[in-house]
């Protein structure tokens, strides 16, 4: 049995912390307050580097966050679209060929330049990774070369609109070559972006100084420490004193206590994160759409986010959270209808012969109380449920088997690049590698399919909507409700810009009034 | 002495191979398979590559039976190599080190605060045997022993960081980042030491020595500063070496909250990635250091012990 540090971590502190929200000496920040560029920032992280600063690993977020790290490319979250980062433009010169085009003022902290040669090997490192990174692989690019002085050429095996998407990847980002000189990756002095790393304490912080010759012009903040705190409540408790100044993806449990306290703001937004009842449709009774239909009928999907969620979610709307770009329009969030729900039941021919079982995630605790929940909905319309707490790792085989009837997961959508292509793949297709749902339709391959070849982007997210349609009218799961990404901001920080999936936090523009945190 | 010696070098070698099997094996009883774990811990996300899943597996030989895998670990650890990590791929004995470096000194100050606070309420206590003293040190400190860390710890966060704005919430940067996890580990300690302070006072102060002592003329003072107080206070030497011996592992929620990067967070975090090499040489380097605390606890008690006459039983 695993130790259940985090639950009892989080418990503890929730209680106590949740005592603090008054008493708390007020600071007066503004951010009308002029800005000072000597000013440094600290910003507590969720994650701590776990294989050292190894590019196709997670460790790459936290360079790209401190803003050390850049890629070719970029998604901008307010246009919902790739945009210019190293490359000033990419093109597809041929089905399976893609240029890039350097930009030609950029040089590492180093003092190199950043040549379509050090671009090239930067990425091939990651290519060649024993555990290569999910959005950019050899399955998705045969071949990377410096094509003239400015221009880097990808060619992928099969025709792939994708390209500038993975390229955003900050698996992907770009390191000198000097970086890769030993065993393990060193990105000291060796990233493009606003802010160099000058040291680092193992498993609790990592400095940076800003870098005086960025290329993106003039960096407003003198330096920046990230650190790394694993523990939510910590994170939260540390913005409050204002030990640190933003705490990225604080918990629900603190939200209450950090929305009174002075001196500080919130900023939430939909994360690709959908908590998920899964149902298995290749089993009975869930291979009967009215049945599916009777269970999401059946959900209070207001009262699971104001109670187990606490505000910190929205009611989902289906598959994909409302602000994506590829939502349907105009989809609400279905509404518990006890009788049309019970008729349902009715004319899927149910006979509640045996208890249903979910299944609930142990590393996510509040699964165990969506469970109790949506054990009562189903209660009022006459279908027994059981309940089972596992760990991910032993639940994943057997959902993966087709030996379940429910299950609570969530899934990150955008996991590889900022587009749901991998997750509609993987997740439904029937040949899917994570069909957790075992759905197969073949107009929704069909249109998934199409979606891959399809370069324009208002086409492609017209047909990721329709997919999404043909989910919702298949009713292949209960999309329960829309996790929020919470950050905690002090109010003298300026020009902070929430990245739901945490992947920039520092820019050359982030800056902190003079009067302190 | 020989004899004892040779004794609890063996208990060691036992000690190790036992946790290091034991550890060695969690992985594979536990659900999941241990590769993906792995690859998950390095690139967070559920569909896990099944062509990464074969590299891997090959690449660290865990698709050898396991006995071969363990005997092939346990060669290189007595030559003094514990192998690299499966997760970062350096050298377990790299970030093995540094965490228990944090953790002995985190302990160190706390069982060391412990035993400060605990000698004179213990020995107080005892003195006052019965009397509103005793009662208050009694009541006191037997309330620790219902503090958990996980409700104590942010307790403190509130009060000395977020009220009183005295000590950093959080970290391991300096003394002042210390005092806190410190306070937190050192309060159930205190309830244990105390009582046992000064049960063994009270014993002592029972005994017919002291009696003689004092007929030979030595005063009340002089006689439990000669023959009480080190006599009373030989069961803290055991005392003392199991809490430490059980917090260089077990101080992982102080570790947790406090944002400290010692073993116990070390340990749990291999744990639960599944980073087999990293969890037995972390755990083995713990029950080594255990089991050698424990035995200098031994030895130092029985030279001190005047009943046992300095003898190595």
């Amino acid at each position: 049995m695993r130790f259940p540090v985090p639950s009892m971590v989080a418990t503890g502190a929730a209680a106590v912390l949740a005592l603090s929200a008054c008493g708390f000496t007020p600071e007066n920040n503004s951010s009308a307050q002029p800005v000072d560029t000597n000013q440094r920032i600290v910003v507590d992280n969720f994650r701590a580097p776990v294989a050292g600063w190894e590019l196709e690993t997670d460790s790459a977020y936290i360079l790209s966050l401190a803003g050390c790290l850049e890629t070719l490319t970029k998604y901008d979250q307010a246009q919902g679209k790739i945009v210019p980062s190293l490359a000033t433009e990419w093109k597809q010169v041929s089905p399976l060929e893609w240029d890039f085009t350097l930009r030609d003022d950029v040089k590492f902290q180093d003092g190199t330049a950043l040549t379509p040669e050090a671009v090239t090997a930067s990425l091939q490192h990651v290519l060649k990774a024993q555990v290569p990174a999910r959005a950019f692989n050899p399955k998705m690019v045969s071949e990377i070369k410096a094509l003239d002085a400015h221009t880097v050429r990808v060619t992928t095996p099969t025709e792939s609109s994708l390209i500038p998407y993975r390229l955003a990847s900050v698996n992907t980002g770009i390191l000198a070559p000097a970086a890769y000189a030993k065993d393990t990756i060193n990105p000291f002095g060796h990233c493009t972006g606003p802010f160099k790393p000058v040291s680092e304490v193992t498993k609790q912080s990592l400095t940076l100084d800003r870098n005086e010759d960025y290329w993106g012009g003039p960096v407003k903040l003198a330096g920046a420490e990230i650190r790394f705190i694993t523990n939510g409540a910590t994170r939260a408790a540390q913005v409050q004193t204002g030990e640190a100044d933003v705490a990225l993806s604080v918990p629900v449990s603190s939200l209450a206590t950090l929305e009174t306290a002075p001196g500080v703001g919130i900023l939430k937004a939909d994360s690709p994160r959908t908590a998920t009842l899964y149902m298995n449709n290749g089993r009975a009774p869930f291979n009967n759409l009215n049945f599916r239909k009777a269970i999401r009928t059946a959900l209070d999907l207001d009262s699971l986010a104001a109670s187990v969620y606490e505000g910190g979610a929205l009611p989902s709307t289906g598959p994909f959270a409302p602000s994506e770009p590829w939502a349907p329009a105009g989809v609400a969030s279905p509404r518990q209808n006890l009788e049309e729900a019970k008729s349902l039941l009715a004319s899927a021919g149910y006979t509640a012969d045996r208890p249903l079982e979910i299944l609930a995630i142990a590393e996510r605790p509040e699964f165990a109380d969506v469970a109790t929940v949506i054990q009562e909905n189903l209660k009022n319309i006459g279908i027994p449920v059981s309940i089972q707490t596992k760990e991910s790792a032993a639940v994943d085989p057997l959902l993966l088997a087709g030996n379940y009837d429910m299950a609570l997961s969530q899934r990150n959508r955008l996991i590889d690049i900022a587009d749901p292509i991998g997750f509609l793949t993987a997740d439904y297709t029937c040949d899917g590698t994570y069909n957790l749902s075992h759905f197969c339709d073949p107009e929704y391959d069909k249109t998934i399919a199409k979606a891959a070849q399809t370069n324009d982007q208002e086409e492609r997210y017209r047909l990721y909507a329709e997919a999404g349609r043909i989910l919702d009218a298949q009713a292949v799961n209960a999309w329960l409700v829309n996790q929020q990404a919470i950050d905690a901001v002090r109010t003298g920080v300026q020009s902070y810009v929430q990245d739901p999936l945490s992947r920039y936090a520092l820019t050359a523009e982030t800056a902190k009034s003079g009067s302190g945190s | 002495m020989i004899s004892f010696i040779a004794r609890r070098t063996a208990a060691l070698v036992v000690a190790v191979l036992v946790a290091s099997f034991a550890v060695f094996m969690v992985p594979y009883v536990t659900p999941g398979d241990p590769v993906r774990k792995i690859i998950r811990s390095r690139v967070a996300g559920d569909v896990v590559d099944e062509s990464s899943v074969q590299a891997l597996s090959n690449s660290l030989g865990l698709q050898d039976p396991l006995p071969v895998q363990y005997f092939r670990w346990l060669t290189r650890f007595f030559t003094g190599d514990m192998g690299l990590s499966h997760i970062s791929r350096t050298p377990v004995v790299e970030q093995v080190l540094p965490a228990l470096a944090v953790t002995v000194s985190l302990v160190v100050l706390a069982l060391g605060a412990a035993v400060l606070i605990s000698l004179p309420l213990g020995i107080s206590a005892a003195l006052r045997e019965g009397g509103r003293t005793d009662k208050i040190i009694t009541t006191i400190t037997q309330s620790f022993i219902a503090m958990p860390e996980y409700w104590l710890a942010p307790l403190l966060v509130l009060v000395f960081a977020l009220r009183l704005a005295l000590l950093p919430s959080a970290g391991w940067t300096g003394p002042a980042s210390m005092v806190l996890p410190v306070t937190t580990l050192a309060l159930r300690p205190i309830s244990y030491f105390t009582s046992a302070a000064r049960s063994g006072m009270i014993d002592a102060l029972a005994a017919d020595h002291v009696n003689a002592a004092r007929s030979r003329g030595l005063s009340y003072r002089q006689a439990v500063l000669r023959h009480v107080v080190p006599n009373g206070l030989l069961p803290l030497t055991t005392l003392f070496a199991v809490w430490f011996a059980g917090l260089l592992g077990g101080s992982v929620i102080v570790e947790v909250i406090f944002a400290v990067p010692g073993m116990g967070r070390l340990l749990y975090d291999a744990v639960l990635n599944g980073d087999i090499p990293l969890a037995q040489g972390g755990v083995v380097v713990v029950v080594a250091l255990a089991v050698l605390i424990t035995t200098v606890a031994d030895f130092v008690h029985q030279l001190l012990n005047p009943r046992l006459g300095g003898r190595l039983g």
